[in-house]
């Protein structure tokens, strides 16, 4: 099914509007928009500075917006007040919101004294009051999918990077999220141990997980992105289909970014 | 006088020693957290007390301090203290000045954590004292074990300035014993005993330090 013919029934998961953020004097995000709807995977590229890291790191509440508003579903987590600045909701509801999406970051950050099956079922244990038991045939199950059956009492020093970021990817799995985050998971390793992180995202595309991932590969944003965000300068140039973005690119920024990166 | 009557005399104030060392400890190493957070505080004036507090107390000396606490309240206050007062005076002054010397040391793991492990950790949903807890202290307790167990080789040998309150500890009982039998015998048997203690806490340490490498990051 095509996006145009489900545009209907499109159920929007998260929705960023009129988005701004500032460091100090310098803005990164410049009143910007996007919006995800179920099993949609979107991509984002575009050069380093250009502000993706920080539109993913506010959309994981790691970054406060300055202005603009961020819902999860019927969540509502930020809007804008008479003065046109940011207010977010109330803890528990920053909460509720946190448990419909995952993040994977660039350098795995999983937890080095636990061991993977630890990593996993510690937060929805402690956090989600998940029974262990089924917090332990969930953590298996997700291991298995991402060929790591045999590593659950292995500390993550034991896995080489490619292995590590996959248990990050069944870490952000464990409380089934709506929505997977990436943010450049594939930066950190080299191109050997790449290819198996990303046929588990190709996996969970065909499996229709929706997804934002943060990339620098331009072959694999193309596969396996639905739609495509060019990002510079904190604005989008340009959006629309893999298609259009990557054989079509409409403006010269986004044609000069594209040909730099073959 | 025979040895074994010498040793019998050393042995109580080992005891002494001991309650000095096990009780600064269990005072000391929970407190040092409080002041590193305490001195991390975004609320400055927090932040600015600790500075305080931990600058004033590794920059006097720990025998003044003890003297100030023995004699300080009848001296400011003209309060009647009584006799067992010497041993409250130790143990707050012993754990009031480790404390603060243990807070840097947290403090220096503490920063030492990266960002990430917290991004992680709010992004799972993990309270800040969940994280704190079961996240970030762990892995902190392994950073600075080679720097607090210096501290606590020290402490061994600190609590030798609990004579100066007239608590008969080791020390004190060999400086009596070698006046008395006019012998420099008791201190050299003090010294060996001071040493064993460390070699044992240094072995211990090992232990707990080998029992961590289970993973690096």
């Amino acid at each position: 099914m095509t996006q145009e013919n489900n545009a209907d029934a499109r159920e929007i998961l998260v929705e960023l509007d009129h988005a701004k953020k500032s460091f100090g004097d310098t803005e990164v995000l410049k009143d910007l928009s996007l919006s995800v709807g179920r099993g949609e995977v979107l991509a984002i590229i575009g050069p380093s500075g250009g502000g993706k890291s920080t539109l993913l790191r506010c959309c994981t509440l790691l970054e406060t917006l300055d202005a603009g508003t961020l819902r999860y579903g019927d969540i509502e987590v930020a809007h804008n007040d008479a003065d046109g600045r940011a207010v977010y909701a109330d803890k528990a509801t920053l909460a509720s919101a946190r448990r419909r999406f995952g993040l994977v970051f660039q350098n795995f950050n999983l937890f080095p004294h636990y061991t993977v099956m630890k990593n996993l079922i510690d937060a929805p244990i402690s956090v989600s009051k998940m029974p262990r038991a089924e917090a332990e045939e969930r953590a298996r199950r997700l291991l298995a999918r991402m060929n790591l059956q045999d590593k659950e009492d292995m500390v993550p020093c034991e896995l080489s990077g490619g292995q590590q970021q996959r248990v990050a990817i069944a870490r952000a799995l464990m409380q089934n999220p709506d929505v997977l985050f990436f943010d450049e998971p594939t930066s950190a390793l080299d191109p050997e141990l790449t290819k198996g992180v990303l046929r588990v995202i190709r996996d969970l595309a065909e499996e229709h997980m929706t997804m934002v991932i943060v990339t620098h590969e331009m072959k694999f944003a193309r596969d396996v992105a639905d739609h495509v965000i060019f990002m510079d300068g904190g604005v989008i140039v340009e959006e629309g289909t893999a298609e259009d973005v990557f054989d079509r690119p409409q403006h010269e920024r986004t044609r000069s970014f594209l040909k730099g990166s073959e | 006088m025979e040895f074994g009557k010498m040793m019998s005399l050393l042995g109580s104030g080992f005891v002494l020693t001991s309650q000095v060392f096990v009780i600064t400890l269990i005072g000391a190493l929970p407190l040092g957290i409080v002041v590193a957070l305490c001195r991390m505080s975004r609320f400055k004036p927090l932040a600015w007390l600790a500075r305080l507090y931990i600058s004033f107390l590794r920059g006097t000396p720990l025998m003044l301090q003890l003297m100030a606490l023995m004699f300080g309240p009848y001296a400011l206050f003209k309060m009647q203290v009584s006799a067992d007062w010497k041993f409250w005076a130790c143990y707050i002054g012993f754990i009031l000045n480790y404390a603060a010397y243990f807070a840097e040391i947290y403090r220096s793991g503490i920063q030492s954590i990266p960002r990430g492990q917290y991004e992680a950790a709010e992004v799972l949903g993990y309270s800040r004292g969940q994280t704190f807890c079961k996240i970030v202290l762990p892995q902190v307790v392994k950073r600075i074990m080679p720097a607090m167990g210096n501290e606590v080789i020290t402490l061994v040998k600190d609590t030798s300035l609990a004579f100066v309150l007239g608590i008969m500890e080791m020390f004190a009982q060999a400086k009596a014993l070698a006046a008395s039998q006019v012998s420099l015998m008791p201190y050299v048997l003090a010294a060996l005993i001071y040493w064993a203690c460390c070699l044992i806490i240094e072995f211990a340490l090992g232990r707990i330090e080998k029992k961590m490498d289970y993973y690096h990051d």
